[in-house]
């Protein structure tokens, strides 16, 4: 077991990587043999994310160097600063893993079902395991260049995924303004980081924190990468490609591009908070990052509520809620440096932000699977075309309500622990910054009646008398996220003291990530 | 207790709100349970009533997505208005809030170095 938790961050990247491979393979002589082994190895890979979360908050950070004579030695003999690739896994690396497992594991055992009538579903697997490698990969690795790598793998990969369903043309659509946003997003992430190389000669991110002079040049490549990586999360005014690729992808891949878009706020976690730390005009950047917040809790929100598109509707909600955790990262960055501030309210903004992160993947995930569940079976997005579905699909309509509900912050659900951190830490930062939070939460509870009162109540519409609930796998997927929403809900200090204050800690802590590089200088 | 949550100002529990929950749901009950028992399931009483009028069909009575909220459109028309132009839909124009963001980000930071 320890030989395993020694090498768990570099499998938990290589095992789907290899089942990517393997799978077209597999599924050549057998689809159930194939579905068995995507199953199987993202439950094998979560199991080993668990396994490496619990070491490394016992234990510490986690360093993983490859082609070193052993994993824990960074920095070669002989020489002052690391120059393999290293997986770098602390507090917050382990949380973003654990979103990526929990969510890969549900959206693969819903494509069973969901997927089971489109053609290429060898291809259609493979690039889904290719996209969980990247995320992964995004959140594991202790070097710019290897985030830029992985970013263009999540990227790609997740492209082809939104096209997927080439019968559609707005998937074609919005594969193609995917790869063009990734595509910009990534080129500008390579040229901030040539910027920092042309000066430091250092890839490595604690190696470059611990070098780190905020010069014009780090100015310039912050601001690049602060852009980059908003762009990518969906902040406004950059959000508009979410509610064009998430609303058309199949459901399954767009819990995925949820991910893909938290480990890009993670990214922009890790660079302002670590790479830069508090070498950086804090309040300026801080009020930067919540301003954009503010912008996506209002815009989302407000184009939300007029959406008649589910998939579209629950998109904009997507780009609100991340406004949520802009705003609580925004103002624990603001305080950064100021150790009373940050100890007073900062790190609760904090922990509310992370925990939402966590809240939001898992009921913005449950709201998809449910549009996906009723496109499933009605062939529409359409709220105008719906009605009385509840009727029918009891089940698909129960999951739809705990998700409004979580989603919308109502108590007792995961989405108002985490909310109540945001609003409470954030009121002592500015009260204004609260009174748009909780103005916005209302006009999400409207968004949310709106859409269930038009798919599930009223009466049953005359050519929906005959649909029926989607199958057991399906149910079997939006059941895993309802049981964790609850459970998240009724326990939230459990999940607060177990996951998300060692991300803090992590993420406030800048001189334990470069020490775990850095001072193992021989 | 790890239900908790403790924002700094005061402290979160959903277990006892569950239990204030229940003991208002009993409550609720209790006065519901006194109340007139004349519901007959099935019969002309649980009919639809329209003064007198024949009720339409279930989907054109359904109350459509895009039909809900008109006040609130309505009143926020010049601000939906502006808001829906700015989503155009076309990727060019999302490379361009990118670069803006960028400049006013660079700009700003600029500014702050500066001033400071």
């Amino acid at each position: 077991m320890a030989t395993l938790i020694e090498h768990s961050s570099i499998l938990i990247i290589a095992v789907p990587l290899l089942i990517a491979f393997l799978t077209p393979l597999i599924g050549m002589a057998s689809k159930k043999a194939r579905n068995s082994v995507v199953v199987v190895g993202l439950a094998f890979v979560a199991f080993l994310v668990f396994a490496l979360a619990r070491d490394v908050i016992l234990n510490g950070i986690h360093i993983y160097t490859l082609g070193a004579t052993s994993p824990s030695l960074a920095i070669p003999e002989g020489t002052m600063v690391p120059v393999r690739i290293i997986l770098e896994v602390d507090g917050v690396s382990v949380f973003m893993g654990i979103i990526v497992a929990i969510v890969s594991l549900v959206a693969v055992i819903y494509s069973l079902s969901a997927m089971k009538g489109e053609t290429g579903q060898n291809r259609f697997y493979t690039l889904l395991l290719l996209m969980v490698a990247g995320t992964f990969g995004m959140v594991f690795t202790g070097d710019l260049f290897n985030l830029f790598v992985f970013l263009e793998i999540t990227s790609i990969s997740g492209a082809a995924l939104i096209a997927f369903r080439t019968k559609f043309a707005d998937s074609q659509e919005g594969g193609f303004k995917y790869i063009v946003v990734s595509a910009i997003a990534s080129l500008m992430v390579l040229f901030a980081i040539s910027l920092l190389y042309s000066q430091y000669n250092l890839l490595n991110i604690g190696a470059l924190a611990a070098a780190m002079q905020y010069t014009m040049l780090d100015r310039i490549a912050l601001v690049i990468l602060i852009a980059a990586f908003a762009m990518k999360l969906g902040g406004v005014p950059m959000h508009m490609w979410i509610s064009d690729t998430y609303s058309v992808a199949p459901v399954s891949i767009t819990v995925l591009l949820i991910t893909a878009s938290q480990a890009s706020m993670y990214a922009l976690m890790r660079i302002c908070f670590i790479l830069y730390g508090v070498t950086l005009d804090l309040a300026v950047v801080g009020w930067i990052v919540i301003a954009i917040g503010i912008l996506g809790m209002f815009i989302g929100v407000t184009m939300a509520v007029r959406q008649t598109d589910i998939t579209r509707l629950i998109a904009y909600n997507c780009v609100c809620e991340a406004g949520f955790m802009l705003i609580g990262l925004g103002v624990g960055l603001a305080v950064l440096g100021d150790r009373t501030d940050l100890g007073t309210f900062g790190t609760t903004a904090i922990n509310g932000a992370i925990f939402h992160m966590i809240n939001h993947a898992l009921f913005e995930g449950l709201l998809f699977l449910v549009a996906g569940a009723i496109f499933y079976r009605i062939g529409t997005r359409d709220l105008n075309q719906m009605g009385g579905l509840g009727h029918t699909m009891k089940f698909t309509a129960g999951f739809f309500l705990l998700g409004a509900l979580a989603s919308s912050g109502l108590p007792p659900f995961n989405g108002f622990a985490s909310k109540i951190l945001i609003y409470e830490s954030v009121y002592q930062f500015n009260p204004i910054l609260t009174i748009i939070g909780i103005l916005v939460s209302i006009i999400t509870l409207a968004v949310f009646v709106k859409a269930f009162f038009s798919a599930f109540t009223g009466a049953l519409l005359p050519k929906y008398e005959d649909i029926k609930e989607v199958p057991k796998t399906m149910i079997a997927a939006m059941t895993i996220f309802a049981v964790i929403i609850i459970i998240f809900g009724l326990f939230p200090g459990l999940i607060l003291d177990w996951i998300v204050r060692p991300a803090t800690d992590a993420l406030v802590d800048q001189a334990s990530y470069i020490n775990a590089i850095m001072g193992a200088i021989p | 207790m790890t239900s908790i949550v403790e924002s700094g100002y005061e402290f979160w529990n959903p277990i006892i709100w569950l239990i204030a929950l229940a003991v208002l749901s009993v409550i609720i009950y209790f006065f519901r349970k006194r109340g007139e028992a004349k519901y007959k399931k099935g019969e002309d009483q649980a009919q639809i009533f329209l003064c007198g009028e024949e009720v339409p069909s279930a989907e054109k009575r359904q109350v459509r997505g895009g039909n809900a909220y008109w006040g609130f459109f309505e009143t926020l028309k010049e601000y939906y208005d502006g808001i829906v132009r700015l989503h155009t839909g076309v990727v060019n124009d999302y490379v361009v809030w990118f670069v803006a963001v960028t400049a006013i980000s660079a700009i700003i930071l600029l500014i702050a170095e500066l001033v400071g």
